[in-house]
């Protein structure tokens, strides 16, 4: 067995289409997640015991299966109960589920790191807990909640591989394919681990790029 | 719908021994190679640290299922045969020992560098600081985000499944096929998942009692 530079030429077009879905499902699973996080973290740090105990349920009935049965309960479940889905769609919808959980936990870190005296100045000057909360917590609570996100969507771009058990044609999907078809394993793999870390190490740098713009300067 | 996992309890628990016999494999391995790792990255020569922050970064970088399928189709050619139990094992342990690493570093870092100075004042060597003074209290930080790491770990193992080893979730797909009953099978498949992380992170608060310090 050797290693064809050459190869690599070939079968980067087969590579290239799964490319494409792999980087607008990432695209979407990580918007998606940080909105859906959104009104979790609501209901998490909700003052009626009974809401957060539901919102707690939740995180930690989610954060504790696995991603790929999720997976299957979303795509096998709802096309038996009816409801056809793309396998995009319900990996897309098992993505936005998990991290949706995980990313509500770093927004309610983030804003419970803001100490509460500083709302309670912010009350104390006559300003309403709406006004409290733009404009003295989250702009740091922010800041504070960019480094774990990024390392989240790290995580979500790859758990985008997992829906080429869907048989969704993304870039694990297609290296897979190829595999079965030519013998160049080594040359398939070896790109199918650049491309993904090309992507994570971009998005990482992307990242603190948005960080250090936001920095506060003193 | 009790009957149907009734009759479908005993594949299932065929398949949680897969599982929880790869959990063990992988995770005693990943906690023996992050430590490793965590040392060299602390300790070791300059060429050692640089060659262990590459892997680590490798490794942070990619899917685990990406190295399982390179795994699975690459070493055959390679002429290493392997069964897919020891081959799972392993990436499985090697992937998460990346994450382990970045644990225990991170732990011995949250060791005040006063410690260090302290044990050295009193006549302690590197070994002798790191046994009674520093790995004491490195522990007791490690031990939350290590937990957090064997229960991804438990998740991860689920992977195994799409190169052929009949672990739990394996079993479910294949129950599936047969039965036509997604919602029951893999909602079953999921409470056994949350039974094994919700016993692993019963025994995190233990652990972190145990190493707690009484004031």
């Amino acid at each position: 067995m050797t290693f064809e530079i050459g190869l690599i030429g070939r079968i980067a077009s087969t590579l290239g289409e799964g490319l494409t879905l792999t980087l607008e499902l990432s695209a979407s699973a990580i918007v998606l997640s940080a909105i859906w996080a959104v009104p979790v973290v609501l209901v998490l740090m909700s003052w009626r015991r009974a809401v957060a105990v539901a919102g707690r349920a939740y995180v930690e009935i989610v954060r504790n299966t696995p991603i790929l049965v999720q997976m299957y309960f979303i795509f096998f479940g709802l096309s038996m109960a009816g409801y056809r889905l793309s396998g995009f769609t319900a990996g897309l919808i098992a993505l936005t589920l998990q991290n949706g959980a995980y990313i509500a936990e770093i927004y309610r870190a983030g804003i419970q790191s803001i100490s509460p005296r500083q709302t309670e100045a912010g009350l104390a000057i006559g300003m309403t807990p709406g006004a409290v909360f733009r404009i003295v917590v989250f702009p740091q609570a922010l800041r504070r909640v960019l480094p774990p996100l990024a390392n989240q969507g790290v995580v979500i771009i790859k758990d985008t591989s997992l829906v080429a058990v869907l048989s969704v044609a993304e870039l694990t999907f297609q290296a897979r394919l190829l595999a079965d078809r030519t013998a160049a394993v080594y040359e398939i793999f070896l790109t199918l681990a650049l491309l993904y870390l090309v992507l994570t190490t971009a998005f990482s740098a992307l990242m603190r790029l948005v960080e250090w713009r936001l920095r506060i300067v003193q | 719908m009790l009957g149907l996992l009734a009759a479908n309890l005993p594949l299932l628990m065929r398949g949680v021994g897969v599982t929880l016999m790869l959990t063990a494999l992988a995770g005693i391995m990943a906690t023996l190679c992050g430590l490793a790792l965590a040392f060299v990255q602390l300790f070791g020569g300059r060429v050692v640290r640089i060659i262990a922050e590459i892997c680590l970064y490798v490794v942070r970088g990619v899917p685990l299922l990406v190295l399982l399928f390179a795994m699975y189709y690459a070493l055959p050619y390679a002429g290493i045969v392997m069964d897919p139990m020891t081959g799972g094992a392993l990436v499985i342990g090697l992937y998460f020992a990346a994450f382990m690493a970045e644990v225990f570093r991170g732990a011995m870092l949250a060791v005040p560098q006063g410690q260090w100075e302290a044990g050295r004042s009193i006549g302690l060597r590197t070994p002798g600081i790191l046994r009674h003074i520093v790995l004491p209290q490195a522990i007791r930080v490690a031990s939350p985000p290590y937990i957090n790491t064997v229960i991804m770990l438990v998740k991860g193992t689920s992977l195994v499944s799409v190169i052929g080893l009949s672990d739990v979730t394996f079993v479910g797909v294949q129950i599936v096929e047969r039965t036509l009953a997604p919602f029951e099978i893999f909602g079953a498949v999921a409470v056994i998942y949350f039974l094994i992380n919700f016993a692993l992170s019963r025994c995190g608060i233990w652990l972190e009692r145990k190493t707690g310090f009484v004031h």
